[in-house]
């Protein structure tokens, strides 16, 4: 059932963020977020945002979750809110930051399922709630200016 | 012109104003964190638009705009929000929204949808 409602290529995913970051973090219409292929480093200091999409009659979801590392993410609130290079990010900001970016990301990756889904509010935290492998549906790891961001789709069941 | 904008997120309520100053709309802003903080604020503060995010806490903004339309309230009303479904769209115009604007956005996007809707 769960292949029937997610078709979502990992083309599609790098499309989206190359939309969402060229809009919204690098300031006009250059792509600056990039497919990587090398090998993903183990995180150092991960950091996690994710949201739901929930097909109540269907009884399934999707989650899509970002991650990469705090110091990705500082700059990618800083990028956000316009901050320079050397003003320090609160907590506040990196949360609702890096979740509104996952927020934008899931919420076009909800237009790309096949039923209408109900999307959820953002959770940040250093991972993301752990599911079972076979829960795995889709991942693609981008690079940003020298650092590494991972979006995965999962099947919530 | 005075316009409410409504988002649950600070930062996206920043982007969203600096938007529409990059749009050339030189607005009174005020900002609602909710659904019901949009929805009390339209009543007490009649603005001349009101923009609003879809999925936040509270009450939603479709739900706002329901509640808005029940209340006689007719405030002009537009969706800025990270779903952009044909399914949303057609709930967004059922309810009385005027547009739907999916992020992420543009300047000149903002601009092509809303320009339109002040002619």
């Amino acid at each position: 059932m769960i292949a029937g409602l997610v078709t979502v290529s990992r083309e599609q995913i790098l499309a989206i963020t190359e939309d969402v970051f060229a809009a919204m973090i690098d300031g006009g219409s250059e792509v600056l977020v990039t497919e990587r292929h090398e090998p993903v480093p183990a995180p150092v200091e991960p950091l996690c945002a994710w949201v739901d999409m929930t097909v109540a009659e269907l009884g399934l979801g999707v989650r899509t979750i970002v991650r990469t590392e705090r110091p990705a993410a500082d700059q990618l609130t800083r990028a956000l809110l316009m901050m320079d290079a050397s003003e320090a990010v609160g907590q506040e900001d990196l949360v609702d930051a890096f979740g509104e970016l996952a927020n934008v990301v899931g919420g076009n990756v909800k237009s790309l399922l096949a039923a209408p889904a109900v999307l959820s509010l953002p959770s940040v935290a250093q991972t993301a709630p752990e599911l079972p492998e076979n829960q795995f549906l889709q991942d693609i790891a981008l690079d940003w200016r020298g650092s590494v961001l991972v979006v995965s789709l999962w099947s919530l069941v | 012109m005075y316009v409410l904008v409504a988002d649950d997120s600070r930062v996206m309520r920043q982007i969203v104003i600096r938007t529409l100053r990059q749009a050339g709309y030189d607005w009174q802003i005020i900002e609602a964190t909710d659904g019901q903080e949009a929805y009390d604020m339209a009543l007490a503060e009649n603005p001349d638009l009101i923009l609003s995010d879809w999925n936040m806490p509270n009450a939603t903004g479709i739900e706002a705009l329901q509640a808005l339309r029940q209340a006689g309230c007719m405030i002009p009303f537009g969706f800025i929000t990270s779903e952009g479904s044909q399914e949303m769209r057609d709930q967004a115009e059922a309810a009385g929204a005027l547009f739907l604007i999916a992020k992420p956005f543009t300047a000149e996007s903002v601009r092509e949808t809303i320009d339109p809707v002040l002619a």
